[in-house]
């Protein structure tokens, strides 16, 4: 697994968390809580966050479509599709095995 | 991302760049505030939100790359993926794409005529704007008739033109009728052309603009017989003149009257009837001189074009007080009216319907077949699709395996989904190509056999256009949403560790789903093959009708002696019917001749009200058929009473008028008296009235239609007349007869000459026109059904059996008989084909309900077109099980039992 993907993955994984916590969110909305969430220990260009919502867009796992927010402005909200949440809980679950056996393997070291 | 958002990505990929740089601005706006909110400057905020962002032209060509690559690359894969399935099992696909072809080549072809004779608006300017006027039809008391007539007289139109004011402007047009013309005087051959009266305005109220030279004006409507002009269509002008550019000031015969070209009408303008092409229209002004101040002679419709801001309802409101008025003056004039008619007269209302498509005699005889078989062609694509439905789902099972393949390395359904749906998209859209080329060769052949045993063939403008394409386009899509669905959602719901473990396993479902898929087209083929058995046998009920008279081996010859008037010389004419009629029937191998006034089933007969010594009138006309001496004998019609007509019959001197009647007419109004010597009364020119005496009764025949069994006819004797009808009976061939009666009539002089020539089969065959046709295509359609629902039954069998080797290879192997194996594959399907006939049934019974008037002599559920069309059924699906039951029978054990 390359550097770059393991980075998407935890981009992705991140992105869904968020969406599947707080619901339909814009692209900024993601952006934020994300910093909030990681308590901006991970910090990335806010701007590459884009072509991965649109990559995962692509793979059917979210959702996305315009809407006039609370500032009248039009926004892209991005939501979970059931696909997506499928891909949550695969990914949440190959994570916490993997962190469990890389406790393990150090409380055992 | 939907397909309809990706085709328009690709399409305008400056749209999408749009939204990627609005989602992007719209980002960095927000972080610009929020870090303003923590006290920063603006152009501080806005830096470090730039910072933050990263490069945003590099992100944003990042994020268009995905989209559209995504895009293109799914959907070329897609369609590359499917491509190659299609070639992988080619029996599969030419089944699929012939069998929808032949569904889609039959709607389009069908369509393509509803377009064009029902649908399409008149090629004219603003079509939305014209109108046509018409009345209830009065109808005899009792029958129930929703049928309209078209036609004026010359005084109402006028009195309409004057009423309607500025609401509308009317125009006057004939009806279409092929005449005889010579070009471009009397000395040259007799050509046929479809000739039309218009009034002056006609065509500037269509907008119709000239070719060459000009049309009629406000002009040509002054002076009765004033103006001999003509107006050519462009279709003519090609045709028959080859486009000669010196064609104005040419002349041409028409009717007897010399008339001058004066100008070649648009390209594409053809009237305004849809099915005929008018090749001459000459000025109204040059109808016959009697009919412009008649009252009951009609014989035009009327069209309209609504002034801007008008409605139908405005202008039916300022004519309906003229109709009102000249209905009142009508009935005046005949005293003997009945009272029942006299009132729907008195009622009529004036219909303005929109005038769009124009007007149509083929619409009122075809409308309701053709919407019929439109809806029948609809029934077989069902069949077509629930056909390659089944098809594909069979093969859903050969790729069971591939598809848990791909789940398990994680394809999304809705992929997997798209991917089949490509693959039906793909076999609808050469299936649709297909269709279209068939739908292109068909069409024509379709309106070559509506207009069969013609002599004024239908013809309409058939384009291709892109209405049709459309509409094919849409049947094309429609069917592959249809057939391709739900097999493809089934297929991508494959789970995979049971298809990987067994791929027997989830087979259960698919197999009722096909099931029902093949009762789907049990029950539409079998309600199609009896609704084709019901034309078939009602076909043969309308052959099978007694006319009365003997039809083999008789001529039919129309004749002319142009050389005598029918007004001032009746009894030149009268010596020469006799003439005729004698030297004929000296002639050798001739066994009788007979003269008419006009030609039996032409529906071109006077009829006579009868007022009985004592009794009111009577409520309805009766037939009247003029006839010479010896017709009964040449016919071959028994006179049962009295005698035949003679020469001195024919005398004006000889009143009461001596009649001969047949026993329906007898019955009716003699009932069991003898109708010898009785006499009745009967008005004509509407105050006169007219006595009539019975000389004879002959056994009954028929007049013109075959369906309405024995209706009374009245006889009387053929007087002078210069056009007229003449029965031979011979066993010569019709040439021979042809050649003779050629001879006598150039002998006989007065420039008597043949017409038409025709056979009494011919003419008894051509009053069947529209059930041949009903027979010929609900019989193909019956066909197709059965065809596509033989092949959906064998695919199912097919499969089953090939599913169940293993189970039939163990019984086999356990000792099961040959015939209990043919049982049981034969039991797999005996549920779905009882509940798809009995469906069948049902449909059958609705749509022959719907179809009830275009049958003859066929009941609702008719036993013996049912047990018919189930033999029929039944033998096409136990050929279809045949095979598939043979296999089962002769598989060996041994192979069977390592079949996997």
């Amino acid at each position: 697994m390359s550097s770059t993907n393991s980075v998407q993955t935890a981009l992705d994984l991140l992105v869904l968390t968020v969406l599947s916590r707080r619901g339909p969110l814009h692209g900024y909305g993601i952006a934020t809580a994300i910093e909030d969430l990681s308590e901006e220990a991970l910090r990335i260009d806010e701007g590459s966050l884009y072509p991965a919502l649109h990559r995962m867009e692509e793979a059917g796992w979210i959702t996305a479509k315009w809407m006039v927010t609370e500032n009248k402005r039009r926004a892209r909200i991005y939501e979970l599709t059931r696909a997506g949440k499928k891909q949550l809980a695969a990914e949440t679950e190959r994570w916490s095995s993997f962190s469990a056996s890389v406790a393990r393997v150090l409380r055992h070291a | 991302m939907s397909w309809i958002s990706r085709i328009k990505n690709g399409l305008f990929p400056r749209k999408l760049d749009d939204q990627l740089r609005e989602e992007m601005s719209d980002h960095l706006a927000r972080r610009a505030a929020a870090l303003r909110d923590r006290g920063l400057s603006p152009e501080e905020a806005k830096r470090q939100a730039s910072i933050r962002f990263g490069n945003v032209t590099q992100l944003r060509e990042q994020s268009r790359e995905i989209r559209l690559s995504a895009m293109l690359e799914s959907t070329l894969q897609d369609v590359r993926y499917s491509w190659r399935g299609i070639l992988k099992s080619p029996a599969f696909a030419i089944t699929a794409i012939l069998s929808l072809a032949l569904a889609i080549g039959a709607n389009t072809a069908i369509y393509s005529i509803v377009d064009a004779a029902m649908l399409r608006p008149l090629p004219v300017a603003e079509p939305d704007r014209l109108i046509r006027l018409a009345l209830p039809r009065i109808d005899e008391p009792g029958s129930d008739s929703s049928a309209e007539d078209e036609s004026f007289s010359y005084p109402l139109y006028l009195q309409f033109r004057t009423a309607v004011g500025d609401s509308a402007r009317l125009a006057l047009f004939s009806w279409a009728e092929q005449i005889e013309v010579q070009i471009p005087n009397a000395d040259a051959p007799i050509e046929k052309a479809v000739r039309q009266f218009v009034s002056g305005e006609s065509f500037d109220i269509l907008g119709a603009t000239p070719a060459l030279g000009r049309l009629f004006s406000a002009d040509e409507d002054r002076v009765p017989w004033g103006h001999p002009f003509a107006v050519i269509s462009y279709d003519y002008w090609k045709r028959r003149f080859q486009s000669d550019p010196g064609i104005l000031g040419r002349r041409m015969q028409i009717g007897g009257k010399t008339y001058s070209i004066i100008g070649v009408a648009r390209q594409g303008f053809f009237g305004v009837e849809p099915g005929k092409f008018v090749d001459v229209w000459l000025p109204a002004m040059m109808y016959s001189k009697a009919a412009f101040t008649s009252q009951t002679w009609s014989w035009f419709r009327i069209f309209g074009r609504l002034s801007p801001g008008t409605t139908r309802m405005q202008v039916q409101a300022r004519l309906q007080p003229v109709l009102r008025d000249h209905q009142e003056v009508l009935v005046k004039g005949f005293p003997t009216m009945p009272p029942a008619i006299r009132q729907q007269f008195r009622d009529a209302d004036l219909r303005v319907h929109p005038g769009a498509t124009g007007a149509s005699n083929f619409r009122e005889t075809f409308a309701r077949p053709l919407w019929i078989v439109l809806g029948v062609s609809a029934g077989i694509l069902l069949i077509a699709c629930s056909n390659v439905a089944s098809l594909l789902l069979a093969r859903a099972t050969a790729r069971a395996a591939e598809m848990a393949m791909r789940i398990s390395l994680g394809a999304a359904r809705a992929r997997l989904v798209r991917q089949l749906v490509t693959e039906s998209m793909l076999l609808a859209t050469l299936a649709g190509a297909l269709g279209w080329i068939m739908a292109r060769l068909a069409a024509p052949v379709l309106v070559g056999l509506l207009s069969r045993g013609k002599t004024d063939p239908v013809r309409f403008a058939l384009s291709m256009d892109t209405r049709v394409l459309l509409f094919s386009a849409a049947v094309s899509t429609l069917a592959a949403v249809m057939f391709g669905l739900l097999p493809a959602w089934q297929a991508s719901g494959a789970q995979p560790i049971e298809q990987l473990r067994d791929v027997r396993a989830g087979l259960a479902g698919k197999l009722r789903l096909g099931r029902f898929f093949v009762g789907i087209q049990v029950a539409f083929a079998f309600s199609l093959v009896v609704a084709g058995a019901s034309f078939l046998f009602s076909l043969r009920n309308l052959f099978a009708v007694d006319t009365g008279f003997d039809p083999r081996n008789v001529a039919v010859i129309t004749l002319s002696s142009s050389g005598l008037s029918d007004m001032t010389q009746k009894e030149q004419l009268n010596l020469l019917l006799d003439q005729l009629q004698t030297r004929i029937e000296a002639l050798p191998e001739i066994q009788g001749a007979a003269t008419a006034q006009s030609m039996l089933f032409d529906g071109t007969h006077w009829s006579v009200q009868v007022i009985l010594p004592g009794r009111p009138p009577s409520e309805r006309e009766e037939s009247l058929y003029s006839v010479s001496p010896r017709y009964f004998s040449t016919m071959r019609i028994p006179l049962l009473a009295g005698r035949d007509f003679e020469q001195r019959d024919r005398s004006e001197s000889s009143q009461p008028r001596p009649i001969i009647v047949n026993q329906a007419f007898a019955r009716r109004y003699f009932g069991d008296q003898n109708p010898l010597g009785r006499v009745f009364q009967t008005p004509y020119d509407g105050m006169h009235l007219m006595s009539m005496r019975v000389i004879g009764v002959v056994a009954n025949s028929t007049l013109s239609s075959l369906r309405n069994g024995p209706q009374p006819i009245v006889f009387t004797v053929v007087r002078g007349t210069n056009l007229f009808t003449l029965y031979v009976r011979s066993h010569l061939a019709l040439g021979s007869v042809v050649r003779m009666v050629d001879r006598e009539a150039q002998a006989i002089g007065f420039g008597t000459r043949i017409r038409e020539v025709t056979t009494l089969e011919t003419l008894i065959g051509s009053t069947l026109l529209r059930e041949k046709l009903l027979a010929e295509i609900g019989g193909f359609f019956a066909f197709l059904g059965l065809l596509l629902a033989a092949i959906g039954l064998f695919g199912l069998l097919n499969y089953s059996v090939k599913r169940r080797t293993r189970e039939i290879g163990i019984r086999a192997a356990l000792g099961a008989r040959p015939r209990a194996l043919v049982v049981l594959v034969f039991r797999e399907i005996f549920g779905t084909v009882g509940a798809g006939l009995m469906a069948g049934l049902v449909g059958a019974i609705a749509l022959l309900t719907g179809i009830r008037s275009l049958l003859f002599g066929i009941a609702l559920v008719d036993p013996l077109v049912v047990s018919t069309a189930a033999a029929v059924f039944l033998a096409a699906a136990g050929l279809a099980g045949g095979l598939p039951a043979t296999r089962a029978a002769t598989i060996d054990p041994t192979v069977a039992l390592r079949h996997e």
